[in-house]
């Protein structure tokens, strides 16, 4: 008698607090949905602005998200080649740095020994590549003591293991001046070696890694200005990525040649798309039914199953490795079947009266048919430039040389087998984000057409 | 014929030659090529001659092209099955009354507009040995007691609501939505003041999967090729969830509000009207799913040299690695017979869905 009391009076309240309780589940899930897709490319983002993208895979407190570290780069680029930005070392340049040391009360300190090392900047492509060396031009001067101090506390590293330690501090300035006259030159790298013991505790910019057990602080480049330190890797995919025969930047005709492609690709697809499509829609002429049925049977293939004719074909014409094997290897099926089927939803009575008149279908087509047919075109439009912009193994067959014809998919498989081997993986990542900016910048101009629902019902009918 | 058939004909193929000329030059003339060169020794560079069948018996004692076959057929039904199970998911979440939709749909949509290399290579660093999935892993692990205690606490303050709630007469079922958000919050404060007061012990846990060079199998199918698995699910996900959007926006309303009214729950009105109802988009996701992915390449030759070929070889790579290996003369009879053969199993396997699995007619 008590319990059925107690049922039948539950406020609303009671389940008012559920629904409240339910969407807040509701939207947890969501905000950890989203959090996996963005944050996979925010964790990958942060790793190409790393000097190595493979270590300490889960620290993003870097050297190079540090602000203490922009404002020191940019001051070195000044000072290198009055480019706060990208930095350099030219003649008349003057890099100030210091370091502090530390080590423990008992022991002493020894001097630093400051070396530019001929070292070549990067792996990779950058290997063939003839560079002039910041060693052959840079007067170090003898570093003096600037700063000491008695009582600092510090951590020295053994193995994994970070021991804390107490003691004193000294704090060295030298200058790197480019001697003389001569070249530009991109990077200036820096070895200092020390005793083990003594301990690097701070320094003008932080150094890219430890050598040797600790006992040299290594930077690539002590002039690299804001840019070239926090993007380092994106600048490199850029100047790395050069022509041995024209001297240009591939990355520069990568990212030119998959533009032309896939625009060239686009107003082809659109053309065949509506005249196509037009015809098999609304045309009942002899052929419609085999040729709808070729089309679909030509969807379910795979592109595998017919490239080696149609690798001689364009071999014959001498077209290999020129765009128009890309552009002209189109078999638009998809396309043609979206714009059917949009066009199939239209009354009979649309094209009626026009016919009436004497009009062509050609001009119904164009007067009638495509003003109406926007939102089918704005699908085909962006599915297909997304296709060609992606698209990988038709032009990584008739792409093969010289690698200045590639388009950026291909151009990043060569990325990637060019520094894949030495681990850069800093490199191939800033690559990979290069290439996604033109269809980022796509996406977020068309972002209603990509997500409305102009895709779904046109590819649904 | 009329004078009116006539003109029809002539504008009809008038408009639609373009399209057909490119449909017989690079898809019929190709494939009667293909099945050609499938009977000859053909190498692109000195005259075929005709071997009969020798090609198609070749390649099924070749291990590689075995292996090759188990692979993509594993591979496209495992893909096909999970992302279109969580695609429908996400749609049917997405299509709840929620407010912020369209950032919701944006940020899902992300993986999708993404070239495959690009996303590939993004996924070949997370999976290094010494990458970020093993990194994530290795600390995950590190805070297993914090899991322990937190499911143990979860338990325990979501038992003892429930009693209480029970006691005082209302009906809440276990799942309650409102006593889970008061336990999950609960649960965090509890493993916050814990973590602070340095209660329980981590352990240093070094995790190195070799995700994407070993040699072993789990399930179907190679490691490697699980790993590609997730990373093709994270792209294509997506635009199938926004074509199932757009098919749940087209079920009418009066379905659900009788189902209400008959007083059927949430779980009832999935399975019986909305999965029926979508039953024409799920048939193309599903074709389009399987053709998609039994072409599956660009992967597999990004990987490249990082994982042993074995682990990572599809049928359309082997065709592309018949004809255009790095040694050896091209193997154009050999790459054709798998070609083909690539191309039956599609068919095969289109045909086998359309006639016992989701029809496009519910």
């Amino acid at each position: 008698m008590r319990q059925s009391n107690k049922l039948s009076s539950i406020p609303e309240s009671y389940y008012k607090r559920r629904r409240w309780a339910k969407a807040a589940w509701v939207y947890s899930a969501l905000l950890l949905i989203a959090t996996i897709t963005l944050g996979t490319f925010l964790i990958a983002f942060m790793a190409s602005l790393k000097d190595n993208a493979l270590s300490e895979p889960t620290n993003f407190n870097f050297a190079q998200v540090r602000p203490s570290n922009w404002v020191s780069s940019m001051q070195l680029g000044l000072g290198g080649n009055q480019a706060p930005f990208f930095g350099g070392f030219s003649p008349g340049a003057e890099l100030t740095f210091s370091v502090t040391y530390a080590v423990t009360n008992d022991q002493t300190f020894s001097i630093p020994v400051i070396k530019i090392p001929r070292r070549r900047p990067g792996t990779g492509m950058a290997a063939t590549l003839t560079t002039d060396f910041a060693a052959d031009y840079a007067l170090v001067s003898e570093p003096k003591i600037i700063e000491r101090n008695d009582n600092v506390s510090y951590i020295f590293k053994r193995g994994i293991k970070n021991e804390s330690k107490q003691g004193k501090s000294v704090t060295w300035q030298f200058s790197i001046r480019y001697l003389g006259d001569g070249p530009v030159i991109d990077t200036v790298p820096l070895d200092i070696t020390t005793p083990r013991e003594q301990v690097l505790i701070n320094s003008s910019l932080d150094p890219s890694r430890f050598e040797r057990r600790g006992r040299v602080a290594s930077w690539v480049n002590v002039s690299p200005g804001v840019i070239g330190y926090v993007f380092r890797s994106y600048v490199r995919v850029w100047n790395e990525s050069v022509s041995l025969e024209t001297g240009k930047s591939m990355f520069l005709s990568w990212t030119y040649n998959s533009f032309i492609i896939a625009l060239a690709k686009v107003l082809l697809t659109v053309f065949i798309a509506c005249s196509a499509g037009y015809a098999l829609a609304r045309m009942n002429f002899s052929g419609v039914r085999s040729i709808f049925l070729l089309m679909i049977f030509s969807m379910t293939i795979p592109g595998q199953v017919t490239f080696i004719s149609n690798y001689e074909i364009f071999n014959k014409l001498g077209l290999l490795n020129t765009p128009w094997a890309v552009i002209t290897m189109l078999v638009a099926s998809g396309q043609v079947l979206i714009m059917k089927q949009f066009f199939e939803k239209f009354p009979k009575e649309l094209e009626e009266a026009a016919l009436v008149d004497g009009a062509s279908p050609i001009a119904i087509l164009w007067h009638v048919f495509l003003p109406l047919a926007k939102p089918a075109l704005a699908s085909i439009i962006i599915l297909g430039f997304q296709g060609a912009w992606n698209d990988f193994f038709w032009p990584m067959v008739v792409l093969t040389s010289p690698a200045d014809i590639y388009t950026l998919p291909v151009g990043l498989l060569s990325l990637r087998n060019a520094y894949g081997v030495a681990g850069d993986w800093s490199l191939i990542l800033a690559g990979s984000f290069l290439t996604t900016i033109p269809v980022l910048i796509v996406f977020i101009i068309f972002q209603k057409h990509f997500t409305g629902n102009n895709i779904g019902t046109a590819v649904k009918g | 014929m009329s004078m009116k058939t006539l003109q029809r004909n002539f504008y009809g193929w008038l408009l639609v030659l373009p399209f057909v000329i490119t449909l017989v030059v690079f898809f019929v003339f190709a494939l009667i090529r293909t099945v050609k060169y499938s009977f000859t020794d053909y190498d692109l560079f000195s005259e075929a001659n005709f071997v009969g069948i020798n090609n198609y018996i070749n390649l099924l004692t070749d291990e590689l092209f075995l292996r090759a076959t188990i692979n993509t057929i594993s591979f496209s039904l495992v893909v096909t099955i999970i992302q279109t199970m969580l695609a429908l998911g996400l749609a049917v979440l997405l299509n709840s009354r929620i407010k912020a939709k369209s950032f919701f749909r944006t940020a899902f949509y992300v993986p999708s507009i993404l070239s495959s290399a690009s996303v590939t290579l993004i996924f070949i660093w997370i999976y290094q040995k010494n990458g970020f999935l093993n990194g994530f892993i290795s600390q995950l692990s590190e805070l297993s007691s914090y899991f322990v205690l937190g499911l143990f606490s979860l338990a325990v303050v979501q038992l003892v609501q429930i009693a209480h709630q029970r006691f005082i007469g209302l009906p809440t079922k276990f799942f309650d939505p409102l006593l889970a958000l008061i336990s999950m919050i609960t649960t965090i404060i509890v493993i916050i003041i814990v973590s602070k007061l340095g209660l329980l012990e981590t352990t240093t846990v070094k995790v190195a999967v070799n995700w994407l060079g070993s040699r072993d199998d789990f399930g179907p199918m190679p490691v490697t090729l699980w790993a590609i698995t997730i990373q093709n699910i994270y792209t294509t996900v997506p635009t199938i969830m926004l074509l199932f959007l757009a098919g749940l926006q087209t079920i009418p309303h009066d379905l659900y509000e009788a189902a209400d009214i008959d007083g059927a729950n949430k779980w009832q009105q999935l399975f019986h009207i909305t999965i029926p109802q979508l039953a024409p988009v799920t048939f193309v996701v599903i074709t389009l799913g399987i053709i998609g992915t039994l072409q599956m390449f660009d992967q597999v030759a990004l990987l490249g040299t990082s994982s042993p070929l074995e682990s990572r070889i599809t049928l359309a790579y082997y065709v592309y690695y018949q004809a255009f290996s790095d040694s050896g003369t091209p193997n154009i009879g050999a790459s054709s017979a798998a070609a083909l053969i690539l191309g039956i199993i599609t068919l095969c396997i289109v045909f086998l869905q359309n006639k016992f699995g989701v029809k496009e007619k519910s």
